[in-house]
Formats: structure tokens, C-alpha cells, sequence
């Protein structure tokens, strides 16, 4: 077999910002019943699960960082750029080649904001990233940000209860902003982690953009937050 | 949106033809108001002047829902309005993007928004609240009857069951149809119908949320469909088939092919109304799932005011982003090089 070779990032340029509103053609499974999950991990099973997402992985240097990190866990990138995702796709196809260690971890050229529910069910992840996401700060692009109270509804149904969404910013005004659409929604409350969270230790270094902060001597804001039961259904005696 | 819709508290049928809205009962039809005036909205609303919602755009009735005490009407220029029973106006405001359905409780009214969102209002129409938010046209949209549950469906393929008023908390996701969402409509507590831009049917058991049946329509685009249990009438254009409900299944019971392209279906037990593009009123008798006896309805309307009825585009046929440009370089780029690892291999072995 041809040796695949580690793909660089000059060969996978493409413009930051992509109209996630619009209809690009995307392949998405009809429903989380319909998806091949085997063809994006080789090692994938019946009665695996995905159970870390991280929305908006760019160059996939997350992934990278927790793909050795948790080894018994499948994770999966959303990009929405084609290129991008390209990249991502061969930067794992290398890396599983010289290490064993990499299967666990894909990425998906999707819009995780219409097709989330797509490819999870209900309460199936236990792991949301969204990390440095595109701040579109224009008050007419607002809709296209990645954290609207709308799409929280969203992140609470595919998240499990207890599951936790890890977020981070160099932009103090999108992390204030995601910081108050978490709090005030009722299905999340912001969460201190334990040391022992280890996703929580390389949220910053790990991804490229973080790694450019930190270079450039920036600063970088991070919040998480956890998926909790509904307080409405709660004080009726439901769940 | 329904601009035709059986009204089971007065027995009689509500019809909007461009402002107006009739009534039609026992062969006589009634004009009862005109609508889509656009409301003065006092200060005590709460809003700054400057970010109060605007209408804009032809105003014509674009969909209706009653309840008992309460008509609700919205109007294409976004302005929602509320009726009592004398139809006399209760409240009146201008949505923030163009409502495409509206319900109807004893004390709520609920939208649901050309950019995907749902809110709801008291019934004078003075406060309103978010509720939830889809990513693309939310296209109809249904509450349950024991207002536990808001159903909305999209132009993204989806069905969305949501808690309500709660409805930050998604129960379910119904999920099947590959185009546009057009209609759902509930046939029972517990079943859910819907019908897409992908030509099909589908029967939705709500209480495990799995999808009992699937009919795939060989008579173009559903345009329109109503339910009187256990019938269920849907319409191509001038396709319009008759099932019968029994067991959760759905079964065949006659069809025929009207003169006219039909916008809007709305049944009574024994009554068939369908409202045209042209527009006309046409009317069928219903009896054992066969309809028959079809008239046309005279009445005082004004038949020089259009119908909107166009149907969304559909995606499969999206023109692709291009990027075939960019894998076509890619695998050349990839070639070239493999190429000259070769050569400099075979040069470096000499």
C-alpha cells in the first residue's frame, strides 16, 4: 500500500469564515440509526458509540492531542471547510499509519449546526469542544455563531445528562458571550473541573489556534459547562 | 400555511383569500373581517421605538388557528392578529420575521418564523417569549392537545418534538424525510402525520418515536393535506387521494384528479373544502372515504386576490460547491509528487 504522507497545511488553505446557513452540499446520514460509523474508524464495532465531538475542529489539533489521551473512546471533528477537513482526514490517515494509537479519532466534513441531531441521539455524547470558534462579530452574522440560544437546545439533546461542554476564546467578547447564553440556559450550568480532567488541561495547547495565542503572547478564556436535568420538569415531579 | 381550516367549535369553515376572511357554513358563505392592518403599537409595549419589528410586504392571510374562545390570524406582512367569537379584534402586533403557522390555546398564541424560530404571546398579543430556534424555515408546526409537546418541521428534513412551555427541552427528533418538511398534522395523540418535498408519506408513532409507515406518492409534490378521523385527504396539485386510519396503518379508499391545481384542503366529517391557485372554491362531498358531488362554491369573494402557495426549493438538486476543481488538483499534485519520489529514488540506487 502507498505510504500516506503527512499532509501540509500550505496544500489546504481556505478562507476562514464559511456561511454555515446555507445549503453547501454535505453528506449526512438521514438519522444516527443510518450512520456508518466503520468507515470513518476502522476498529469500529456494533455497539460502539461516538462519544466526543468537537464542533469546529479546524486542523484537527485537538483530536490529535485527546485521540492518545482516551484510547477506548471514539471521538469525531465536524469542519465545515472542505479543505480543511481534508486535511484533517490525512493528517489521521498518516498518523494511523505510524502509530497504532490514532484510529480512534475521524473527522466529518459537515454544518454541525442543521445536522448534529443527524448523526447522535439523544443523550449520546459525553464530550462537547467548541474551541475558538469564529467570533463573526458583525451584528447581521450573529446568526452564524456556533453558540445561540436556539442551538443550546440542540447541544442539551445530544449531550448525556452530566456530559460537559468545554469551551475557549482569545476573543473576550465571544467567550462573555457564550459564558451568558450557557449560564442562562436551564439544561447547563457553568462547572469547575476536577484535576483529574484531563481535557480541561490541553484545551489551550493544543489546537493551532490556540498555540498562535500563546505565541502572539494573547490571552485565551475557557468555560465549561454541564449538561443538567430540566429544573421545569424537576419541580413537577417529571423527568 | 393554511388558508382554509375547519373549525370544529362553529361547525364551519374559515377561508382566507388575500385580506380577507369568510366563513362557510350549510352552502352560505360569510365575509366576517379584513385583516393584516398593521397595529399602532403603544410605548407601554416595552420595546424602544427603534427596534420594534416592521411589516413590510403585500398583506394577505397566510394561516388561521381557533380555539374555543379565540381566532388567531397571521398575515404575510408579519402582522399576527387575535379574535373573539364576534370576531372583534382582541390584540394585534407585527412578528419579528414572517410567521409561517400559528396555534391557538385558551391562553397563548404560538408562532413559528421564516428564520426558524417559535414564540408565543398572551392573547392580547402584548408580551411575547422565545421558545425555540431551528437553523432553517420552520414550515409547520403543531401543539399537542394536552399542550405538553410543540411539534415544529423544517425545510432541513426535520421534525422536532419539543416540551412545552419548556421547549428549550427537545424530546425527539423524528427524522426520515430527505426533503422539506411541508405539513404535519396530528391524526391522534399519539400519531403524527407528515408530508415532504421527497414525495412521501409518513406515520409517526409518537409515543416510542419510531415511524410505523412510509407511502411514497407517484403524483408529483404534496401541496396540501387535512384529517377527519379516520379519513385523511392529501393533495398533488390536482392529485387528491382519500385513506382511511385504522390499526395505526393507513390504507388506500379513492382518488381523483381535479380540473385545478388545489393549495389548501379542509374537511368537516362529511365535507371536503379545497381552495386553488386560480383562486377557486371547489367542494366534495365525503362519504365512506370516497369523495363525490364535487361543486363549485359561490360567495361574495374576491376572487382578484391570489393565493400564495409556491413550494420551497429542494436541495438534491444544489449545485455541488465546486470543489471537484480542488480534488482534481490534489490527486495531480499527489501524482506529481509520488512521480518524483520515484525518479529520485531510482536516480539516488545508481
Amino acid at each position: 500500500m502507498m505510504k500516506v504522507k503527512h499532509p501540509k497545511k500550505r496544500n489546504y488553505r481556505q478562507r476562514a469564515h464559511s456561511n454555515p446557513l446555507s445549503d453547501h452540499s454535505f453528506d449526512y446520514p438521514v438519522s444516527p440509526g443510518t450512520m456508518d460509523w466503520s468507515k470513518l474508524y476502522p476498529r469500529f464495532k456494533q455497539g460502539d458509540e461516538v462519544k466526543f465531538c468537537d464542533v469546529g475542529c479546524g486542523y484537527g489539533g485537538l483530536l490529535v492531542t485527546l485521540s492518545p489521551m482516551y484510547p477506548d473512546k471514539f471521538m469525531v471533528g465536524f469542519e465545515i471547510r472542505v479543505k480543511v477537513s481534508d486535511y484533517v482526514n490525512d493528517r489521521f490517515l498518516a498518523l494511523r499509519q505510524d502509530d497504532e494509537v490514532y484510529h480512534n479519532a475521524g473527522v466529518i466534513r459537515t454544518n454541525a449546526m442543521k445536522y448534529l441531531p443527524n448523526f447522535f441521539r439523544k443523550g449520546q455524547l459525553e464530550k462537547i469542544f467548541i474551541l475558538y470558534p469564529d467570533p463573526h462579530f458583525k451584528k447581521c452574522k450573529h446568526k452564524w455563531r456556533i453558540v445561540s440560544e436556539g442551538l443550546l437546545a440542540e447541544y442539551a439533546h445530544v449531550l448525556q445528562v452530566d456530559g460537559l461542554v468545554y469551551t475557549v476564546s482569545d476573543v473576550k467578547e465571544v467567550h462573555d458571550w457564550m459564558v451568558e447564553h450557557f449560564s442562562n440556559f436551564p439544561l447547563f450550568e457553568r462547572y469547575e473541573p476536577p484535576e483529574e480532567d484531563r481535557a480541561a488541561q490541553v484545551l489551550i495547547g493544543s489546537t493551532e489556534e490556540g498555540k498562535k495565542v500563546l505565541r502572539n503572547k494573547g490571552q485565551s478564556w475557557t468555560a465549561i459547562f454541564r449538561r443538567v436535568d430540566d429544573p421545569y420538569l424537576v419541580s413537577r415531579g417529571a423527568s | 400555511m393554511s388558508v382554509l381550516q375547519y373549525d370544529e367549535h362553529s361547525n364551519s369553515f374559515l377561508i382566507g383569500i388575500g385580506e380577507h376572511l369568510y366563513q362557510y357554513t350549510n352552502n352560505q358563505t360569510k365575509f366576517l373581517v379584513k385583516c393584516g392592518d398593521v397595529p399602532e403599537i403603544p410605548d407601554s409595549e416595552g420595546m424602544e421605538k427603534g427596534k420594534r419589528p416592521r411589516a413590510e410586504g403585500p398583506a394577505y392571510i397566510t394561516g388561521v388557528a381557533t380555539c374555543g374562545e379565540c381566532i388567531a390570524v397571521i398575515s404575510n406582512n408579519k402582522v399576527v392578529e387575535t379574535f373573539d367569537r364576534e370576531f372583534q379584534k382582541r390584540g394585534s402586533t407585527v412578528a419579528i420575521k414572517r410567521p409561517t403557522s400559528v396555534q391557538v390555546t385558551d391562553t397563548n398564541v404560538v408562532i413559528s418564523d421564516k428564520s426558524g424560530d417559535a414564540y408565543s404571546y398572551d392573547l392580547q398579543l402584548t408580551n411575547r417569549k422565545y421558545l425555540l430556534g431551528h437553523v432553517s424555515v420552520v414550515m409547520d408546526m403543531v401543539l399537542t392537545p394536552d399542550q405538553q409537546f410543540l411539534i415544529t418541521c423544517d425545510r432541513d428534513e426535520k421534525i422536532r418534538i419539543s416540551h412545552f412551555p419548556n421547549c428549550y427541552n427537545i424530546e425527539s427528533f423524528l427524522l426520515g424525510h430527505e426533503e422539506y418538511v411541508l405539513k404535519i398534522r396530528l391524526l391522534s395523540p399519539h400519531i403524527l402525520l407528515s408530508v415532504g418535498g421527497d414525495r412521501k408519506l409518513m406515520l409517526w408513532d409518537l409515543v416510542t418515536c419510531s415511524l410505523l409507515q412510509t407511502i411514497t406518492s407517484d403524483h408529483g409534490d404534496y401541496t396540501s393535506v387535512t384529517y377527519t378521523s379516520p379519513y385523511l385527504i392529501t393533495c398533488n396539485s390536482r392529485h387528491v387521494t382519500v385513506y382511511k386510519l385504522t390499526d395505526n396503518t393507513l390504507t388506500l379508499t379513492s382518488e381523483l384528479t381535479s380540473d385545478h391545481d388545489i393549495v389548501s384542503l379542509a374537511a368537516s366529517s362529511a365535507r371536503v373544502l379545497a381552495l386553488t391557485r386560480e383562486p377557486k372554491l371547489e367542494s366534495y362531498q365525503l362519504s365512506e372515504g370516497v369523495l363525490s358531488s364535487r361543486s363549485e362554491v359561490e360567495g361574495e369573494f374576491d376572487l382578484s386576490k391570489s393565493v400564495d402557495c409556491a413550494l420551497p426549493e429542494k436541495k438534491k438538486g444544489v449545485r455541488t460547491a465546486g470543489f471537484t476543481e480542488y480534488f482534481e488538483r490534489k490527486r495531480k499534485r499527489i501524482e506529481e509528487e509520488t512521480l518524483k519520489d520515484e525518479t529520485r529514488k531510482v536516480q539516488l540506487s545508481r
